[in-house]
This record gives C-alpha cells, structure tokens and sequence, in this order.
C-alpha cells in the first residue's frame, strides 16, 4: 500500500471585498504523488470552495500558478507531495503568492502587471532582418541556435523575478532581461540599439547582483544567470 | 447579498477576438499587419496570452514545403481525408493545406525559432499518418521547435499582435453573443478580476475560445477548456457540428493525464496490464504496440474494463504499464529524454528501471462551431451569421473529419486565423450598429441566479461526477444504453447544480462564480457530445459505437446539434464537401469514399 502523509498547508489568504488579509491552515492526507494544485483542488471540493489559486495548463508550460512554498518559488503543478516533504524536510507548508504582482484574491496575482515588464522588453523582432536574395527562409545553423534557444524556453513563471534578491522594483527582472537579449542573440533583429538601451538603462542588467538566485529556483533549469552574464560582457 | 448586477460599460472596437490562443493571435497578427489603423480587441480567459493551451502543443506543426521534390499538397490532403474518416470538408482540407507553407514562413520572419538542419535549414520530421504517394512512404512535413512547437507559435503570435496593439483585455470570458436583424454586433463579457460585466460592440467578432476537454475526467487539456464557446453558441441558438467527434490520446500519463507521446512506443516501448502481460498481442497481431491511436486506446481501456487494470491510489484512476526498461539508456537519456522526464516530475518514477502508468487520455475536439473555409459561423440552414467567425479549436470547419492527425491542429488555427482575418477585412462595415435592446440581460440574470442560489451541493463534486460519467459511457467505447444513462445523470447534476451556494458575494476574482459558470458550459457540451454519439449509429474515426462497430454511408453527413432548454436537442444535417473528388482532377479517385486501413 502507499504512504500516506498527514499535510499541514497554511495559505496566505487575502479577500479584497474586506480587504482582510490572514493565514489560514488546512489539513489533509495525501498519498506521495499527488501535486500542490490536485491538494488546492482537493480543498475547494473537501473543505474550502471559497480558496481562490491560479492554474492554467498545470504541466508546467504557462507559468500561471506560481506561488512561495516555505519561501521558495515554485510552480504548484510540478511539485509532488514526496518531493515537497523531501525538499523541506517537513510536512507543514506555508503558502504565499508571489509578490512579483499585486495579489487580487488569495494566491491569484495580477499577471498582466508583472507582464508590463516583459512587454517593456518587447518579446518580438523590432525590425526583421529582410530575407536574403532568393531565399524564402533564413538560415540559422544548429550551432548559432544553441546559443541563446535555452532562453527561448522561458515560460514567464516569474519564480526568477521572485527570487532575484535586486527586487523587482528597480531591476526590469531576470526573465523580462532574457526576453531582450534573446533578441540581441537573434540574427533576424536588426534592432539593436534600441535593445542595448533598455539592457543598459537603470533599470538594466546592472542592477543584477550576480547572485544567480534565479537559475537556481528556474523551473525549466534555464541557467538564467548565464545569460545575463553574456549581456554584461557585451557577448551577444 | 452584495450589489445588484449591472453592465458596467459599453466599448466599442473594429474588431473583437475573444480567445487569445493561437488562433485568434494569428488573426489579430493579421489585422494588424493589413489594416494598422483598426482598433482590435483580443478578449482571453488566461491571465496573459501567452499562458494559452496553445503552448502545450509539443510534437509539430505539417506544413507542405513547395522546395522539397519529394512531397506535394495532393499527398497532405489525401492523409487528412483519410485520417479523418471520410468526414473532412474537401473544400476546407485543400484551402488550409495550400495555406501550410506561408504560415511556416510568417512564423520564420517574425523570429520563431524552429530547430534546424545542419545546413542551416528548418528541420522536419516525420509523423504518424503522414505519407507520401498515397500511404507508399512516411512522409518529412513536420516543423518543429524542439518539443515545444506550440510554445513557440504561441509566443510568436503573441509578439505580433503585441506588436500590432491589440488591446488585451485579459482574465476575462465571454457570456453572451449580441445580434441585431441577424447580425452579430459583438459580445457581453465578464471581466473576472475587475468583477465586471462589459458590453463590446464590433464590426466583427471572433470566436476563438479553445476546446472543452475539461468534460473528461482524464484529458491533455489545460484547466481553462471547459466548452465556453460552444456552450455561448448553443445558448446563442446556432448549432454546433460533430460534437460527437473527440479523440482521445491512448497514452496519458496517470494520474494528471499529460501526453505521453507516440514515441514512447516507437522506440520499443511494450504495453502492460497488471498481469504484466504484453497484451497489444491480442489485439493487433502485427503492429501490436505501433497500431494506430485508437485502436491502443480501445485495447486498454478493455483490460482496465475486464479487470486487469492498475489502480492508482492516489489519483483513484485505473491505468496500464508501459514498459521501457528494456531500452537503452540512451534511448531513455536522449530520445525519450522529454517522456522520461515527465514520469519523473508527475510520477517520481525511473522509466529505466520502472513501470510507468498510462491510460487514455481525452485530447482533441474536432467538433465546434460550424464554419465555411473563410471561418464564417453557419447556421443550421447552412447560412452565413454575418459578423461572426470561428477559428480553432472551438470550431470546426471541417479540416479533421472524425480523427485529428498529429500536427494538423497548429496548421489548422494558424491558416484559419489568417483566412479568417482576410474575410472579416473583405466585409467590413462602415459604421457599428447599435446594441439589441436587453443586451447583458440574460447574462445578469444568469451570475444573479448562480449568486441567490440557495442550498447544499458542491461545483467540484458534481463536476467530478460528470467527467467520470462523460468517461466511462461517452468515452473511447459508446453504446446506446449507456449513452442514454449518461444523458439522464447530466440532467440530473443540471438540476442539482441550481443548489449550489456561492458563499463569496463579492464578484472579484470570485472562483466559485466562475467555476459555476463553466460548469454550466461543460454540462451542455457532455451534452451536445452525448446527444451527437448517441444518434450516430455508426463508428467512424475517434466516434466507437460497441454496438455499431463499422461505419455506415447512411451516416456520411455532418451532425449538427442545436440545443434551446437543456437537454432538448435537435438535429441537423451538412453535406460533407467532396470538392477535390468532384474536381476530377489529378488523383481525384483518392479522395473517393474509402476505408480507414492502415
């Protein structure tokens, strides 16, 4: 038979009608293999309907249910009860939203604001480089490519944002960042001027303090630090 | 009891895209790139556009090149017809295969980043039921962005329409259709995180909401399908097409149902029941584990039905093994790295030296809102609604016919949002017409009833019985007692649903509100769904009817389902187009009526 763990799962709740912010504990057993979204699932239907979270494709390709487990960044559809309870050598978990964006209900941010960012950083060519004579596609060899398509796979969780110990009001973040030098990397984008500028403004890559927090808590294992790095020595 | 309800303001736009997936971002692209002067509005139920279910798409996206000697579109187009069971529209299934490549190159130019060839060259790759030569050889059509091909057309669509300035009008769902003297002049929604009820009138609107996987307790789907468009077109008192037509993926990692892909078994992968019996065997003979999609899902949903299934014990879920631990580890490491990995995250298993659980897993809709090759919504006379378009999943034109090939949906929603952009340009009014008088007013009374109801169910509940309905008696195997057995228990949760108690009033980012509204949307799509499979008495691609095992020519029609109170339904019938057989042209006699042998 299965293990059984007795979980302990205090979520930071916030209700605006009442503007009441509070923690509130739930308890419940779980067997090992469930996720933190099948538990918050779980309490909607078992104890608590009212309990508001965010979810979306709830296998780890949106980014949409971020939230802070015992501190730490995560997304609550990848993280197993038996890898939670290994993790953190515990079964009592303290769950906050991400504080990367206002909370609108319980652990449900606003995105759109923590987005303002990443749109800042336009994540799309500015000016396409025109094809070359005779060709209908570029050409971009398998090397060039491996260069800069780990930060292509960004889903703008926001867990690196979160975790950057630069905060996140001065620094643009570490994935809005990565959304600019992708295309610094790009050979398509003719733009780059305008791109250095964002990069190099104050509210750059230099308010990174290199502390590679954010590769560190990335949850698709992008070395984000690394990109970063790259902007900071001009190797694009 | 909180504020009355009102609508809290009127907008107005050229253009109202209400999905913001890929589909209705290619659209947006595309408006923005012929007409920059248009104010356009994409409406998403997503906190962004860029967490659209779209982004999960993994393996490719087919895609004619007209540079490769060995391929052509007539061979793209015959696969499509075949796969689908001699239930596509030709006329459909040869306007977006002709529309393939363009796509692959507007994707190109706007910086998605495909996986490349040595030379430089976008890769392709091979998949299953795509051919050359009519089934003589496999054919290379596939392009891809390693294994997240829809990621990367999700994100590039959205850069465009970012680009373009669309206005995103994000968190929010649409709630009702607005249509003077038949027209549709735009939308009520309701803004989700403001609370909001919204009135938007539009020269043309745009549905492009996704599809309704959260009907089936196991699905691929993301937690946002729950039918929202069909369910607003039923409502609207158009019909919906092929409800019946779903498939399911044979190979869904237990317990959160995420797909395991067709590789695992390319690669050697042997299927399993609890008596570790490899029992493809007995099922196909030949191809055993390679057999095509539906006739593995069968298989094991008949060992989990004839007991020699696995409970998992804590998704309560029955499953079957597959078994790779004989392959070597760099096939685990290297060519199965993504699947491999995906036990591990959701199973914490090793599938080098471990079982792995997999069952059938809902997938795909290729029924919707019935749509000409332009994307224009049908009535159930066939005629046009004007101002109103469909595109992707929640529509069905119909490319898929009764069985979606792999990669053919992303070709689908990318040419369709294009096409259907080109037609709503063509036949753009001057001037807004006015709003219906009682506009919004269904939609209050409909949150106001879900707010004052009074009494002791529980949305999760029910909507946990309705999916394991849905999949036991409308799922892989169909019969006609069992159909009319899961007919009667929807009505049932439909009467139980009117006592749910909402306890939070406040209508901000109010999930129990919500998810009693999408649980109103999932139980008229089951229904539509059960109601289709139930009058088809014939199977034909994904639609498996036990007690009509073969496909009948008396059924060689589209189902058109139109549904005024809950459960009473009436039935239409479309025409399935022929046009490339009736052509006469080169190989027309392959796109005669044939059967579905692989």
């Amino acid at each position: 038979m299965t293990k059984t763990y007795s979980l302990t799962l205090t979520i930071k709740r916030y209700d605006p009608d009442r503007s009441a912010r509070w923690f509130q504990t739930y308890r419940l057993d779980s067997g090992p293999i469930l996720r933190f979204v099948d538990l918050f699932r779980r309490i909607n239907v078992e104890q608590d309907a009212t309990l508001a979270w965010a979810s979306s494709c709830e296998h780890a390709q949106c980014g949409s249910c971020s939230v802070n487990v015992n501190g730490r960044p995560m997304l609550a559809c990848e993280l197993l009860v038996e890898n939670a309870v290994t993790l953190f050598g515990t079964t009592v978990f303290k769950i906050a939203p991400v504080s990367v964006a206002p909370v609108i209900r319980d652990l449900v941010v606003d995105w759109e604001k923590a987005y303002e960012r990443v749109h800042r950083a336009k994540p799309y060519l500015i000016k396409p480089k025109e094809l070359p004579p005779g060709m209908t596609e570029h050409r971009i060899s398998p090397q060039e490519l491996a260069r800069y398509e780990e930060a292509t796979r960004c889903i703008n969780c926001f867990c690196c944002a979160e975790a950057c110990i630069s905060g996140n009001r001065t620094f643009i973040g570490p994935n809005a960042a990565m959304a600019g030098i992708v295309r610094m990397m790009d050979s398509r984008e003719k733009e780059k001027e305008e791109r250095l500028d964002l990069l190099y403004s104050e509210e750059g890559i230099y308010r990174c303090h290199t502390s590679k927090a954010c590769s560190h808590v990335c949850p698709k294992q992008i070395d984000v630090a690394h990109f970063i790095a790259l902007a900071k020595e001009g190797a694009f | 009891m909180g504020k009355k309800l009102h609508i809290h303001s009127t907008s107005t736009c050229d253009v109202l895209i209400i999905g913001a997936g890929g589909a209705g971002l290619r659209c947006a692209a595309h408006l923005h790139e012929r007409r920059p002067d248009l104010l356009i509005f994409t409406v998403t139920k997503v906190a962004h556009p860029q967490k659209s279910h779209t982004s999960t798409a993994q393996g490719g996206m087919a895609a004619v090149d007209p540079k490769d000697k060995t391929d052509q579109s007539l061979y793209h187009m015959f696969d499509t017809w075949k796969g689908g069971d001699c239930a596509s529209d030709q006329n459909v299934v040869k306007k977006i295969v002709d529309g393939g490549w363009e796509e692959v190159q507007w994707l190109e130019r706007k910086g998605i980043h495909f996986s490349r060839d040595e030379g430089g060259n976008i890769s392709k790759r091979q998949f299953g039921g795509h051919t050359v030569e009519f089934g003589k050889g496999d054919a290379l059509r596939a392009v891809f962005v390693a294994d997240r091909t829809g990621k990367g057309i999700m994100d590039t669509a959205w850069g465009e329409a970012l680009k373009g300035g669309s206005r995103f009008i994000n968190t929010t769902v649409v709630t009702e259709l607005l249509f003077n003297e038949g027209c549709c002049v735009g939308a009520v929604l309701f803004k989700v995180k403001e609370g909001e009820f919204i009135t938007v009138l539009a020269k043309a609107t745009v549905l492009a909401t996704g599809g309704s996987g959260q009907v089936f307790r196991i699905t691929t789907n993301c937690r946002n399908n729950t039918g929202d468009g069909l369910a607003v077109i039923l409502r609207a008192g158009l019909p919906v097409m092929d409800p019946e037509a779903v498939q399911f993926h044979p190979t869904g990692i237990v317990g959160p149902g995420i797909l395991a892909s067709e590789a695992l078994r390319s690669e050697g992968g042997i299927l399993r029941n609890k008596e570790l019996e490899p029992f493809m065997e007995r099922y196909a003979p030949k191809m055993k584990d390679l057999a095509p999609r539906d006739i593995v899902a069968r298989a094991i949903e008949t060992e989990i039905r004839e007991g020699r299934g696995i409970m998992d014990p804590d998704h309560q879920i029955e499953h079957v093994w597959i078994d790779l631990r004989h392959l070597p580890d760099y096939v685990h490491e290297v060519k199965l790295k993504e699947v491999a990995s995906f036990f591990k995250t959701y199973a914490n298993l090793d599938s080098r030296t471990q079982l792995c659980p997999v069952r059938p897993s809902n997938h795909y809709h290729m029924g919707g809102i019935p749509t000409n090759e332009h994307g224009e919504v049908l009535t159930t006379a066939n005629t046009v609604v004007p101002g109103l378009f469909a595109v992707g999943e929640c529509a069905c034109a119909s490319l898929h016919g009764f069985n979606r090939l792999g990669t053919n949906s992303l070709l689908e929603l990318l040419v369709m949002g294009r096409y259907a952009g080109e037609r709503v340009l063509s036949g753009l009014k001057e001037k807004l017409a006015p709003a219906p008088k009682g506009a919004g007013e269904a939609t209050l009374a409909l949150f106001t009833s879900y707010l004052e109801a009074q009494g002791k169910e529980n949305v999760g509940l029910i909507r946990q019985e309705m999916r394991e309905v849905m999949t036991r008696k409308v799922g892989v195997f169909r019969i006609e007692k069992g159909m009319q057995e899961a007919i009667a228990s929807l009505i049932a949760f439909k009467q139980r649903v009117a006592k749910v108690a909402i306890s939070t009033k406040d209508t901000r980012m109010n999930q129990e509100l919500l998810e009693r509204w999408e649980l109103d949307n999932l139980l008229d799509s089951a229904m539509a769904i059960a109601q289709g499979a139930l009058m088809r008495k014939e199977s034909r691609g994904a639609h498996f009817r036990e007690d009509y095992p073969e496909r009948s020519d008396e059924f060689q029609f589209h189902t058109l389902v139109s549904m005024t109170d809950f459960g009473k339904v009436s039935f239409g019938k479309r025409p399935i187009d022929m046009g490339i057989c009736d052509a006469k042209g080169e190989y027309y006699e392959q796109f005669r009526i044939m059967p579905r042998k692989y």
